[in-house]
């Protein structure tokens, strides 16, 4: 008995010591996955990165389609061709490309560049901030943004106005896209402890391209709302042209680069050349027959032709937009964006904001608004700076300047001018869909006639998106349902 | 912890309190009626008190004091009671019968823990091991299907060593696991299912409970509410699945060697019918490319077409051409075991092997089980037992998901595609196929985009007892459980999503160990004559620790050559490792009066590494009571011949997942798997970094969440227990649940981690047991049904926040969520407009439905009921089970169908093509006074765009009622009498045939809806391009020497 009671004590010290312990549990919660904070270097490639996605993916296929450059083959192009949209497309390039790509790591750049004073990120990642925004605002329209990206605060964030996000509203506390874009400015001329380099994958860390890109912005934000706001957009032009430092050369366009290797390539060239939805995409007949001799004007031949599409067969091989019968066989032969748009091997560049843009804007300004500036000698540059960024020879383009009067010339009322204006516009834009979608909503430039089998809502080509159907179902400030694809924004004013 | 432990000292005095003098002795022997074999462990009773013994390990026992006109009470698992009057005698030699309808029996519960059935407050099923074994089917899990009230269990697929989902008593946690706590002899048994690949994609790994031989298995007991389960801490509060392997314990001295093989085959079932008049096309044109059958009818003038190869081929019907590509699978199961002792020293040696070939090409499941046992109860009062398993599980598959895989393309295989008649690949080793080279051909993926896997598991127990008094034991079991997963997944250069060829090595290291102190006390007749009590303490450690790196080589350079060396960017490896503790402190008390009288009291107080400092203990308690009044009021009769009725209230709490108190920043990546890009990049010569911040925000104040639950029951049987009913009604409520909660996107992130909400369960589980038939002769008919039905509802999310998806991986548009006021896992999607009248809105320029409406609930894969029914027919040697089961209600939404449907493939798409149809629907007339009326549609459309139109992927037309009936399986088993095989060396012998999945009838789908792409997991009602089910049917044989 004794030798038992001993034995129960035995348990004591057992117990003690399992409680004392307590170290066991303790600080081994730390994430070894993932660090809690990181250095500007790392976010400006990932947010620069995120606004090419936005504008050279998902909505540059629904670009290229609807602006006749490509048509639909097969998958969602095929849709978008009918003029088929809903919310259930372009959920990914607002998730992870705009807000929760682009946006939000422009705006942690900006936190952790703020954190040591390193202006020179911030003032980068203000200008990209409002051109991200843009894009949010250009497609959808009224949109989360004074109180979008701040998840701690708000975690259902107001929609803004467009109307608000392009001119401010004090009194709800809206900064405009113009405010924004002029405080990166000011960062960028203010002293900067850090600059980028090689991160930078526009400009590698020039600053005065930056500047020039900023400024360039300004220019193409306010040609954007110039027909419903022309007062804004005259005294934003006037500004831009009185600090006389934007885009000037072909060289100075504002270019996210990517590379060939897998995983570093850029989204058009995936999804047009390379991966599994390549088939989806196959040059449009109607843009073929803009650019080379047809019945209406047999002698032109725009020598960018050869250089923004690919003719892998004797010929051109394209179909209609709407066309629904046997595709073209075999599917290698197809007409696709060249590497002027996707790069040899994906390396892009995405182009966001270009030299002959700037010039046709100016051009656009004078005629219409009455900027400084001759239209016809804008509208030159444009055209120039188009065929040399696209490589034709210096000769080739005075040869097809001056075999095609009719359209190196701006001839007829201003309403003619600008037809030329915007119709040279979008076929400098080849490859980048959102921008002349834009120009088209805004002035029904270029002339496009509807697609064959066009569907739609009532028919019609889109002049928005519909709200993204997971936005509608986690934030009530969204209309359910919401304005679809035939329903205009504020700055489309016919 | 000092107050605990003064208590327990105190109970320890209490129950050394001195027994009475006494005076008069009987002594006998107490042996089995059916085999004359001994019987230890009886527990003999005096009647009208509490005094008693029980029989040695020889079967003999001695009763001392007792009164001439005493009446003694036998009683033994699984035998019938008796009672004798002892009269003069001193020696009474007693034979007990077998009755496998006894009510009072012992169950395994919490912790090892062993209790009479009849003392339990709350609601435990045990499933014998024998109705596993011999079934045909690899996985446990997919074996106690449709015989188990209360839970759910669905499978995958049929590809091998898809993993199965099983959940008891419905979803508690919106976040967390609901599987059940898996523990094996003691083992805390990881069931975890590793993904490789989103599961959107991916290839269905198994969940890891399918690295337990069924054939190894003693027994299986389901604790199915947190009541039931609390001692084992947070993660039981989905319940528990207790499996006890085989022990050489009850050989009797004997040594016997048990050798099981069976054969099976395999094969596909519940494929889609298919029409056969229409080929490939659009729009009445052949069209080379088109992955639809809208083509021209067949034996019209289109007899010959060209292929997108170029091959002229005629243009007919290949009926089978999708079955075609599936095989006969087959499954040839082994295993040997070596069992001796007794019930003091035993051992176990058991090697299982099971080889699986998929009736997907290019599949299969592979396992090898060796497990090692043995228990030693030395004569100073230690225990020492312990077992060890090694297993090796090997699995390889086949990727599926929407787009490009072999599942993705096999509901886009037009009717007039030969698809394998015809080479697959050409002499370069590229596949060849309709929509070459942006798609592939099903085979060519099959053999080119796989990934293996090779687990190598080891797991084990050591327990020491030691009985430091009579009425005091204290025991420590140490139990590990660690494996590896090595996968390997190809995809070969010309794969769909991967064109330049992507090769991954993928391995998976998890590892679990646990430590437990238990003390027990127990002590009958404590204060008063008849109350039992016992007391136990416990102590936990726990640590589980995972890593996962992945090295993934991307744009491969050697056709075949597949080794990582082979590419040439490696930017998208990645590395996770975790590491969480846990502190449990745990006790139960456990009252018993008069053996109808029952309480119950568990407290568990858990510290964890996974929450804030602040918050890191919480502590859980749980009661039951039972009471039987059928004893208490001597009710017995004929007619009722037990009753018993119970209740039970717990709460568990239960910590978060590692990492999530901080908003954390990782390796950037854009895209999907069209066009992508994963940081670092390579822009030019030079590799950027690039990070980004996770859309995840952390927070740094979270609290622990609860389940609290409720339950009644009660235990009746009728007839001198010839029926059994076993009713439970539950009602469990989960709060403060660590969920991260769906934010606008629009924020930045896409979730914020917080403590939010209550979800609801409540329901009722039925299990009937009786013997409608029993004869003179020997036959038997057994008929065992269960009955299931719960009712879940979201009651709360977050402040403003009506819906939110559960975590996983989902398209957009078709999000498994919680929505307010739903069942958990309800599908959000795109719901079609409808009139106030609910009709259909057409829009009157198209004819097709007008834009649909975000944000509904379009689909809830709970089932309404679930029941099952077991027929045991038994006449002397022979016995036949026959298990049906059915699931009512409940949807399943599914790729797949919309696929077939949309596409023109499917067998209705074919009738009365040429005839145009109009959508049901209204169009909508708004009146010159604004007044809306509604005018029937009377738009004339196509064939192809009625059935497109009514519903592709993400809308509504694809989902499904999932109800079926399915006769789930049939085993018969002859065992050779004893009279045939008696001058054989063998002890026993039976061979039986078996069948599983052999028949269902679904009403309202076409093909089989019980499949669950994503797998095991919170997300349900899912089919997602995935691989079909199979029909299993086999032959197996067992002898004993």
């Amino acid at each position: 008995m004794k030798v038992t009671t001993y034995k129960k004590f035995l348990l004591v010290p057992l117990m003690l010591s399992i409680g004392a312990c307590s170290n066991f549990v303790d600080d081994i919660n730390l994430d070894p996955n993932k660090p809690t904070a990181v250095t500007p270097p790392v976010l400006l490639p990932t947010a620069l990165a995120g606004s090419a996605f936005a504008n050279n993916g998902e909505l540059n296929r629904f670009g290229s389609v609807v602006m006749n450059y490509l048509a639909g083959a097969a998958g969602s192009p095929a849709a978008y061709d009918i003029f088929n949209t809903n919310g259930a497309d372009f959920g990914n390039q607002w998730r992870f490309d705009i807000y929760g790509g682009a946006l939000v790591n422009y705006q942690k750049l900006i936190e952790a560049a703020d954190q040591n004073n390193a202006k020179a990120y911030t003032g980068i990642a203000k200008i990209m901030k409002a051109y991200t925004f843009s894009i949010a605002t250009d497609v959808w329209g009224d949109v989360p943004y004074s109180q979008a990206l701040k998840g701690e605060e708000f975690i259902q964030p107001r929609i803004d106005k467009q109307e608000d996000i392009y001119k401010g509203n004090q009194s709800l506390g809206i900064q405009s896209l113009f405010d924004l874009i002029r405080e990166g400015l000011t960062d960028l001329d203010a002293a900067s402890t850090s600059k980028p380099a090689a991160e930078d994958i526009v400009y590698g860390g020039n600053i005065d391209s930056w500047k020039r890109a900023g400024y360039t912005l300004m220019l193409k934000l306010a040609n954007t709302i110039s027909r419903k706001e022309p007062q804004l957009a005259t005294q934003v032009i006037n500004e831009v042209l009185t600090k006389n430092l934007y885009i000037n050369s072909n060289a100075l366009d504002l270019n996210v680069k990517f590379g060939s290797n897998v995983g570093s390539t850029s989204p058009m060239w995936n999804l047009a050349i390379f991966a599994s939805f390549s088939n989806e995409l196959i040059m449009s007949t109607r843009f073929l027959n803009v650019l080379r001799p047809s019945a209406t004007d047999p002698t032109k031949t725009d020598p960018r032709l050869a250089k923004f599409f690919t003719k892998p067969a004797a010929d051109y091989v394209t179909i209609d937009n709407g066309f629904r019968g046997t595709l073209p066989s075999p599917s290698t032969n197809w007409s696709r964006y060249s590497p002027y748009v996707t790069g040899t091997s994906g390396e892009g560049p995405v182009r966001l904001l270009t030299n002959f843009q700037r010039a046709f804007i100016l051009a656009e300004s004078a005629l219409i608004l009455g900027t400084p500036g001759n239209p016809q000698t804008l509208y030159t540059e444009g055209i120039t700076a188009s065929m040399k960024l696209a490589g034709v020879a210096d000769a080739d383009i005075a040869a097809y300047l001056a075999a095609n009067p009719a359209v190196a010339t701006l001839t007829g009322t201003k309403e003619q001018q600008l037809e030329q204006i915007i119709t040279q516009k979008w076929i400098a834009w080849t490859g980048n869909g959102l921008e002349s979608w834009n120009d088209w909503r805004r002035t029904g430039y270029p002339r496009l006639t509807a697609s064959q089998n066009a569907v739609g809502i009532d028919g019609t080509r889109p002049v928005r998106a519909a709200y993204i159907t997971q936005e509608i179902e986690r934030n009530p400030a969204f209309p359910n349902p919401g304005p679809q694809s035939n329903v205009k924004l504020w700055w489309d004013v016919d | 912890m000092r107050k605990r432990l003064a208590g327990f000292w105190l109970l320890c005095v209490l129950f050394a309190l001195p027994a009475l003098a006494q005076d008069r002795t009987v002594t006998g022997k107490v042996t089995s009626s059916d085999d004359g074999s001994t019987l230890p462990g009886v527990s003999i009773q005096l009647k009208g008190t509490s005094r008693g013994t029980t029989t040695d390990s020889d079967g003999n026992y001695s009763l001392t004091n007792v009164p001439a006109d005493a009446r003694l009470v036998f009683s033994f698992i699984g035998t019938a009671t008796q009672e004798i009057v002892v009269g003069n005698q001193s020696t009474l030699n007693v034979q007990l019968k077998a009755d496998a309808s006894q009510l009072s029996e012992v169950v395994v519960t919490a912790q090892g823990i062993e209790r009479d059935r009849r003392s339990l407050g709350y609601s435990t099923q045990d499933v014998r091991g024998d109705v596993l074994a011999q079934r045909s089917e690899p996985n446990v899990l997919n074996a106690l299907q449709g015989k188990l009230a209360g839970v759910n269990i669905t499978g995958a697929s049929g590809a091998p060593g898809a993993s199965t989902n099983i959940n008891i008593r419905g979803i508690t946690s919106f976040n967390g696991s609901n599987q059940p706590l898996i523990v094996v002899d003691g083992i805390i048994f990881s069931n975890d299912l590793n993904q490789t690949e989103n599961t959107l994609f991916g290839s269905q790994p198994a969940n890891r409970l399918a690295d337990v031989n069924p054939e190894s298995i003693e027994s299986i007991n389901v604790l199915k509410g947190p009541a039931a389960a609390v001692l084992y801490g947070s993660r039981a509060s989905a319940g528990a699945i207790v499996i006890t392997t085989k022990t050489g314990r009850n050989m009797k001295g004997k040594t016997e060697v048990t050798v099981n093989s069976s054969y099976n085959i395999q094969n596909v079932s519940g494929l889609a019918e298919l029409q056969n008049d229409y080929g490939q096309g659009t729009q009445n044109n052949f069209v080379n490319t088109s992955a639809n059958s809208w083509g021209p009818k067949f034996g019209g003038p289109l007899t010959q077409v060209v292929t997108a190869q170029g091959e002229t081929v005629p243009y007919q019907a290949y009926p089978n051409n999708v079955k075609d590509f599936y095989r006969q699978g087959s499954i040839l199961q082994n295993s040997f075991n070596i069992a001796s002792g007794d019930e003091r020293r035993n051992f176990i040696l058991a090697v299982g092997n099971t080889l699986q070939k998929g009736v997907i090409p290019n599949t299969k499941f592979n396992r090898t089980n060796v497990q090692v046992g043995g228990e030693s109860r030395l004569n100073n009062g230690i225990k020492i037992n312990g077992t060890v398993t090694y297993v090796q599980t090997v699995q390889q598959g086949v990727p599926g998901g929407n787009g490009g895989s072999a599942f993705g393309q096999l509901t886009r295989i037009p009717r007039s595609y030969d698809l394998m008649g015809r080479p697959y690949q050409n002499a370069l080793g590229r596949s060849i196929y309709y929509n070459s080279p942006t798609q592939n051909h099903p085979l060519w993926s099959a053999y080119n985009e796989t990934l293996q896997g090779q687990v190598d598991r080891v797991f084990g127990n050591i327990q020491i007892g030691y009985d430091v008094t009579k009425w005091l034991n204290v025991s420590y079991r140490a139990t590990a459980d660690t494996y590896t997963d090595r996968r390997k997944f190809v995809a070969a250069i010309g794969a769909a999503r991967t064109p330049a060829g992507e090769l991954r090595e993928d391995i998976f290291f998890r590892s679990e160990l646990n430590g437990d102190l238990i003390i027990t006390a127990q002590k009958d007749n404590l204060f008063l004559e008849g109350l039992n009590a016992s007391l136990l303490l416990g102590n936990n450690i726990n640590q589980r620790k995972t890593q996962n790196p992945t090295i993934i080589s991307q744009q491969l350079t050697i056709p075949g050559f597949e080794n990582i060396s082979n590419g040439s960017v490696f930017s998208a490896s990645t590395e996770s490792s975790t590491m969480r503790r846990l502190m449990g402190y745990y006790g139960q008390l456990s009252l018993g009066y008069q053996n109808y009288l029952f309480l119950e009291l568990t407290g568990r107080v858990d510290k964890s590494s996974t929450l804030p400092k602040a918050n890191n203990t919480y502590f859980y308690p749980s009661a039951a009571v039972s009471f039987v009044p059928t004893d208490a009021f001597k009710l017995n009769s004929n007619v009722l011949s037990y009753a018993k009725v119970r209740a039970s209230i717990a709460r568990v709490g239960r910590d978060a997942d590692p990492y999530l108190l901080n908003s954390v920043f990782e390796p950037a990546s854009y895209g999907n798997n069209a066009a992508s890009i994963t940081f670092p990049i390579s822009v030019g010569t030079t590799s950027l970094p690039g990070f980004r911040i996770d859309d995840r925000i952390g927070n740094s104040s979270l609290t622990p969440e609860f389940v609290r639950s409720y339950e009644f029951g009660l235990n009746l049987g009728l007839f001198r227990n010839r029926a059994s009913i076993d009713l439970a009604y539950f009602d469990t409520r989960s709060t403060n649940q660590i969920f991260n909660v769906s934010v606008s996107n629009s924020t930045g992130y896409d979730t914020r981690t917080t403590n939010v909400g209550s979800m609801r369960n409540r329901g009722i589980e039925l299990v009937l047991n009786t013997t409608p038939v029993r004869l003179e002769s020997g036959f038997k008919w057994d008929l065992i049904l269960n009955f299931t039905r719960i009712r879940n509802k979201v009651e709360e999310i977050a402040p403003g926040v009506t819906q939110s998806p559960i975590t996983g991986n989902a398209f957009i548009g078709i999000n498994p969520s919680i929505v307010l006021g739903q069942p958990y896992g309800v599908i959000v999607g795109t719901a079609n407009v409808r009139s106030p009248q609910g009709e259909y809105l057409i829009n009157p320029n198209t004819g097709q439905f007008v834009p649909g409406l975000a944000g509904q609930v379009i689909a809830n894969p709970n089932p309404d009921w679930t029941a099952g029914l077991t027929n045991n027919f038994s006449y002397k040697g022979l016995s036949l089970s026959v298990l049906f089961d059915t699931r009512q209600g409940g949807d399943l939404y599914s790729f797949s169908a919309a696929d077939l449907r949309s596409q023109g493939h499917l067998k209705v798409t074919g009738v009365d093509r040429d005839q145009p149809r109009i959508l049901p629907g209204v169009i909508e007339v708004t009146n010159t006074d604004g007044t809306k009326t509604y005018r029937p549609n009377n738009i004339q459309i196509s064939a192809q765009n009625y059935w497109a139109g009514l519903g592709g992927l993400a809308s509504e037309a694809a989902v499904f009622d999932a109800t079926v009936y399915r006769l789930r399986e049939v085993a018969l088993n002859y065992s050779l009498p004893g009279s045939l095989i008696g001058k054989t060396p063998f002890g026993a012998i039976s061979v039986g045939v078996s069948g599983r999945n052999l028949f269902f009838y679904a009403p309202n789908f076409f093909m089989d809806p019980e499949v669950n792409t994503q797998g095991a997991g919170n997300i349900q009602g899912l089919d997602l391009n995935g691989a079909p089910n199979t029909r299993n049917y086999g032959v197996n044989l067992r002898f004993t020497f």
